[in-house]
């Protein structure tokens, strides 16, 4: 744990999924800060007005007269603005606007825009066909939030969204079994190249010295991974209140700041303030159970480690040198992406029967369950976690098995060419 | 101190020991020869409980030897290696404290040695930076760094220097002096007739041989003797006559040589001695003994003609 390379990594790791997670949540909500909009209403429609309580980040303007597009784009005069929001009578009945943009605004900016002339419009509309006030008319327009449920997941917890975080959790654990498993590979093959795997077996049972690796490594793994969780969580703490308070809590999303007709918040001001706060960053803050997720994670980390693990320390002892260590870790590698493949999978098709296998397979239940666990179990499918990880314990104990009595029986074979028939007769010898 | 009983080894369908018995006493230094692939060392490793024998055991102290006695051991194997980007402080405290020894005791044991091998600067170098011969008194050092009461080095003195080699013998020779027992696996002869109380031969997986060192070259000794003496070698030669045979002859300087004669007929070392008499100024006499490299030779090579025929 004291080397070099752990350091870095304990340091830089976090830092690198800090910065991603900066820049997601700085594309999904920021972009330009402020936007000139210039609004060409050529039959005044909106009679100059946009909202009595002008937004921070939206200046508008209004056109005297018609602005083409093309005018808008090459004429010196409106090159300060940034959009075009052309209204026309049409709008009425169609229901349809257009904002031509220099550079494309942020969904969260979209949103604002959006919101803002549906108001005006909506008031134009009461005004033109209703005898109802603004006010009135606010406290009786029930708006209808349709929301899509799977009959066999009332509660919406098979959410795709949810399941790409699961997804995100088992790649964590393959990123760290093909880390700390290479660590295994080389530690064991350069002490087998390096011949003072000899002087250790003088000392240590084979099966204590392979096992004392994988679990010290497994250790120096688990020690990153809190570093890693400690400095991701608390940089995920520092961003919401210091660098992104305004977007990354609901709280303090003034809807006031967009209007001033929205003192009595309806639930469609409420629905469109969740809707600008970025998805990304309500997932992050709020949707997912990390308590529940980060405690199964340990434990398939643990696990799975244990399983690819002794793969790792089987190659190393079984090969005649270091390259050919290399060269026979490939497999397992074409087996980790699949298990990453199968996580996919499982998020584009969470009731299939080849998820369902992949849920209980060894080899890629540590990435499945994760992105099953997002998803949600059902009330009386929580026992399946269980069971594939029952399945993958006694996966993992009987490959040390097996990666023992390789390791005891190849680790001090030297220089020889790797044979299928080589290893069978190493796995038969007691 | 160490009872190896009809230990017999196979690796697949190759017999690596057969049958092969040894005893080893208290406070001996004892030779473990054998040309290459003879099984010493799988003989060691068994010792060592790296591998399992097929048939035998071994008692150490009268006890059936199990894990725990291996803390009684220090073992330098013959290809030896260290992890090249640990200092020799780190290196000497991973093997001792696998070893047994507190963190407090690796340090002075260490320190003990490096001032006594003139190389206290030496603990915080990283093995790469060592060179060979620096490499391998690291490796001695932390072979003996938990004071064991059996050590079995394999070709310890390999990749020494003259100066160091005579620096280990020396040791060797202290720490059996303090009731140490060595195996020595060695294919330097000389060493072994210069160090070894007493040896063992294993060929072709089997024990050929063992003795005390002394016992073994008086038992395979031919009846030569050497004369070392001023003079002509022709008188030598004409006075040795038909009683004597000369075999051999050392050139010492215009006057001086070393003659190495066999007895033929009933003719003794007296005898020699009254023939030469007055014809040459005898200096000195002595009986001529094989050396361990003639014996290893001698009971090796027939065996491989064999063999080959």
């Amino acid at each position: 744990m004291g080397s070099r390379s752990f350091v870095m990594m304990s340091f830089f790791g976090p830092i690198i999924i800090l910065c991603l997670i900066y820049f997601l949540f700085a594309f999904g909500g920021e972009g330009k800060q402020h936007w000139n909009v210039l609004i060409t209403d050529p039959s005044h429609l909106l009679d100059n007005k946009i909202m009595a309580q002008e937004d921070k980040a939206i200046s508008y303007s209004f056109a005297d007269q018609y602005v083409e597009m093309e005018e808008f784009r090459d004429a010196k005069q409106f090159q300060q603005y940034d959009a075009l929001f052309e209204v026309n009578e049409k709008v009425l009945s169609n229901k349809t606007a257009f904002v031509f943009y220099r550079i494309k605004p942020s969904v969260r900016m979209q949103t604002r825009l959006q919101f803002h002339i549906e108001r005006r419009i909506e008031e134009v509309m009461i005004e033109e066909f209703t005898d109802l006030s603004v006010k009135e008319f606010r406290k009786i327009k029930q708006p209808l939030n349709v929301a899509f449920r799977d009959v066999l997941d009332p509660f919406d917890e098979a959410s795709d969204l949810r399941g790409w975080v699961g997804f995100f959790y088992g790649a964590i654990i393959f990123v760290f079994i093909f880390l700390f498993g290479m660590t295994i590979l080389r530690s064991v093959s350069r002490e087998k190249s390096n011949r003072i795997v000899e002087v250790l077996l003088a000392s240590v049972h084979p099966n204590q010295l392979l096992t004392g690796k994988i679990v010290g490594i497994g250790i120096a793994a688990f020690f990153q991974f809190i570093i890693w969780m400690v400095v991701v969580g608390a940089g995920l703490y520092f961003m919401r209140e210091l660098i992104f308070p305004d977007m990354l809590d609901a709280s303090n999303m003034d809807i006031v700041q967009m209007t001033d007709e929205v003192k009595n918040q309806t639930r469609l001001d409420q629905l469109y303030a969740s809707t600008e706060y970025n998805e990304f960053v309500n997932l992050v803050y709020e949707r997912v159970q990390f308590g529940t997720m980060t405690a199964f994670f340990l434990v398939f980390f643990i696990v799975g480690y244990l399983f690819y693990g002794s793969f790792f320390a089987a190659v190393g002892a079984t090969s005649g040198s270091e390259s050919d260590g290399q060269q026979f870790v490939l497999p397992i590698i074409f087996l980790l992406c699949f298990s990453l493949y199968a996580g996919y999978f499982a998020l584009q098709n969470p009731e299939s029967s080849l998820t369902t296998f992949f849920h209980y397979f060894p080899f890629t239940a540590p990435v499945v369950v994760m992105v099953k666990l997002a998803q949600g179990y059902g009330p009386e499918a929580s026992y399946q976690i269980y069971v594939s990880l029952m399945v993958l314990l006694t996966s993992a104990v009987l490959n040390l098995m097996i990666a023992g009595r390789l390791y005891k029986n190849g680790i001090l074979q030297f220089g020889h060419r790797v044979k299928f028939s080589l290893i069978l007769r190493w796995l038969k010898k007691t | 101190m160490l009872e190896i009983q009809n230990i017999s080894k196979s690796f697949y369908r190759k017999v690596a020991l057969d049958d092969v018995s040894l005893h080893i006493q208290t406070g001996e230094i004892f030779g473990l020869l054998g040309p290459n692939g003879a099984g010493k060392t799988t003989l060691i490793r068994i010792i060592n409980r790296i591998i399992e024998p097929d048939k035998g055991h071994i008692r150490i102290n009268g006890d059936i030897m199990t894990q725990q006695h291996l803390s009684l051991i220090g073992y330098l194997p013959e290809e030896r290696g260290l992890y090249r980007t640990m200092t020799v402080e780190d290196h000497a405290l991973f093997l001792g404290q696998l070893r047994g020894l507190s963190k407090k005791d690796v340090k002075i044991q260490l320190n003990y040695w490096l001032e006594k091998f003139e190389i206290t600067d030496w603990g915080k170098k990283r093995i790469e930076e060592l060179s060979k011969g620096m490499a391998q008194k690291v490796q001695f050092i932390c072979t003996v760094l938990h004071e064991p009461k059996l050590l079995i080095l394999d070709e310890p003195l390999s990749g020494f220097d003259p100066v160091n080699v005579e620096l280990i013998k020396q040791e060797l020779i202290e720490m059996k002096a303090k009731g140490k027992t060595i195996i020595l696996s060695t294919h330097n002869m000389k060493s072994v007739e210069e160090i070894c109380d007493r040896a063992a031969l294993i060929h072709q997986s089997k024990k050929i041989m063992e003795g005390r060192i002394s016992e073994i070259q008086e038992e395979r000794k031919t009846g030569n003797y050497a004369v070392k003496f001023r003079g002509s070698m022709i008188a030598f030669v004409n006075a040795l006559w038909t009683g004597f045979e000369l075999v051999d002859k050392e050139i010492l300087g215009d006057d001086k040589f070393i003659a190495h004669v066999k007895m033929r007929g009933d003719n003794n070392f007296e005898d020699l001695l009254k023939t030469l008499l007055g014809q040459v100024k005898i200096e000195a006499a002595w009986e001529v003994l094989p050396s361990m490299q003639d014996v290893f030779i001698d009971l090796v090579q027939p065996r491989k003609e064999a063999e080959n025929a």
